[in-house]
């Protein structure tokens, strides 16, 4: 990450600025102390790509970067940044606002598999009600193998179906799968509330996490 | 005491056990937990992860059932749960725009009053009135514990108080102590596990996983205890596999803490599902004369 700093650019503000208010998070606050650096779990997952490198890129501009790199997908939401930053900058939440905005630009994520294992949760969640395993694991073995022939990623789908079933097998065996599917009552009024957030987005600039 | 429950969908699919051993082992020690009606999923961090306005609104609407409910706390067994319900309070006490465009939608409307509480909260809450140690029939000697929290318990998205120390949590050491177990000093009790990456990202959550597993065995550990299901079941049903990858030759039986304490009140293995674990839980316990 040779960086020049190019100060005072639109670029670097409008992203800053988009950032900031949709995370709730002051990056301007950060001096580069690295304390997130050293709690950061993954560091070596990312190449070194730390919470500290992933603000310093966002306030100096860096679109293309900051929407597109392993931090963002490699993220365990552990909150160590967070806790450990003396200036209270929840790296983490930074990192969410990223995959969302990387989503909206329909930016390929750098791991597939956490975005779909993400999306295909909630989809799973916002339809029943709760989280039923074994369909919500259906739909994400099967987004990831589409996702796998769009990449002509063959051996990888191989390798994942036989880990995914493995692991059910195991499960089973241990009489830890449940096949009674889980839903709550009144889902039409429970849909309702789901469907909410258009209009609560629309209405507003901010994300709830900007209210700290 | 009479207390809501909210168990999560996990207690509810592969780990049933902890949902059987939370209401068992709690009710022994005079706390009932009465199960929320028509509780939804909470979110996870999926939610956050997605969509600003679900992350919110999915453990919202527990928050209002609990509200309208008669009783004052809520028991929130699992982690990630309770970090998603107690954010989700935390931040509709201070956006009261986003609190009324959810109680439009709600019959059960969501007024701030439910105390939420962690499982080691409301065990501490029996210790305090001597409602534990007066159940203890087997003192767990011998069993050297490496209290494992993981994240989601003491840290938050927001800037909130957790419930115990932030880095040092003392709530399963206390509770272990007043069994006769010796729990160990160790490095890495909130560490990540990985979560949800044990499933999409193996290689990260088992890099993670094997640094918590090097740790407890070099301290000499004989076992892991946590209160966390997901935890549970990542450290559980992956050991055997991180252990040859990284070359640890030592598999430690993860316990959940109620299920540690139901052994000194007692209970039959059976009736805690101690055989319905992946790494050889029961040996350890024979051993120690815990356990026929
Ligand atoms: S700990 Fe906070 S101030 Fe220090 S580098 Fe990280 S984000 Fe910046
Ligand atoms: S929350 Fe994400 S960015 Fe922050 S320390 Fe944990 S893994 Fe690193």
């Amino acid at each position: 990450m040779a960086t020049v700093l190019e100060l005072g650019s639109d670029k670097a503000s409008s992203l800053a600025g988009e950032v900031m208010a949709r995370s709730g998070q002051n990056l301007s606050a950060c001096y580069q102390c690295r304390r997130c650096a050293s709690g950061c779990p993954v560091g070596e997952q990312t190449g070194y790509l730390t919470p500290d490198r992933l603000i310093r890129m966002i306030v100096l501009g860096k679109r293309d970067a900051a929407l597109d790199n392993p931090l963002i997908w490699k993220c365990v939401s552990c909150y160590t940044c967070g806790t450990r930053c003396p200036n209270d900058i929840m790296t983490a939440r930074v990192v969410d606002t990223l995959k969302k905005m990387a989503h909206e630009h329909r930016i390929r994520p750098s791991s597939p598999k956490v975005a779909a294992f993400h999306s295909s949760f909630i989809a799973a969640a916002k339809r029943a009600g709760r989280l039923n395993e074994l369909s919500f694991m259906g739909r994400y073995t099967m987004k990831n193998t589409l996702g796998g022939l769009a990449r002509l990623r063959l051996r990888g789908i191989i390798q994942d179906q036989k880990d995914q079933a493995g692991f059910g097998l195991v499960l089973l065996r241990k009489g830890r799968v449940h096949f009674l599917p889980q839903k709550i009552k009144n889902r039409r009024q429970f849909k309702r509330l789901m469907r909410k957030g258009r209009a609560w987005a629309g209405s507003v600039s901010k994300s709830p996490a900007s209210q700290e | 005491m009479e207390l809501a429950y909210y168990p999560g969908c996990s207690l509810k699919a592969s780990t049933e056990i902890y949902d059987e051993q939370c209401k068992r082992v709690l009710s022994a020690v005079g706390i009932n937990l009465h199960e929320m009606d028509n509780w939804n999923c909470c979110g996870s961090t999926s939610a956050s992860k997605t969509d600003d306005f679900l992350a919110v609104a999915l453990p919202a609407r527990n928050l209002g059932i609990a509200d309208a409910s008669d009783y004052s706390g809520m028991v929130v067994p699992c982690s990630c749960c309770y970090n998603r319900l107690l954010s989700a309070q935390k931040v509709l006490q201070t956006d009261q725009s986003l609190l009324d465009t959810i109680n439009e939608e709600l019959t059960d409307k969501i007024t701030g009053k439910t105390k939420i509480l962690t499982v080691l909260e409301a065990i501490q809450f029996a210790a305090k009135s001597g409602d534990l140690t007066k159940n203890v029939v087997k003192k767990l000697e011998g069993l050297k514990a490496a209290c494992y929290y993981g994240c989601m318990l003491t840290r938050f998205p927001y800037d909130m108080a957790a419930s115990d120390d932030v880095e040092n949590p003392q709530g399963m050491e206390t509770i272990l102590k007043a069994l006769g177990a010796s729990p160990l000093d160790w490095g890495y009790k909130t560490e990540c596990c990985g979560a949800s990456a044990a499933v999409n990202d193996k290689d990260t959550a088992f890099k993670l996983m094997s640094r918590i597993m090097k740790d407890a065995v070099a301290r000499q550990a004989n076992c892991f205890v946590t209160s966390c299901p997901m935890c549970q079941l990542n450290l559980d049903a992956f050991q055997k596999k991180i252990g040859t990858i990284y070359g640890i030759d030592r598999e430690l039986p993860v316990y959940f803490i109620t299920e540690l304490l139901g052994v000194a009140f007692g209970m039959p293995a059976g009736e805690l599902g101690l055989d319905q674990h992946f790494a050889d839980s029961t040996t350890l316990l024979k051993e120690l004369n815990l356990y026929e």
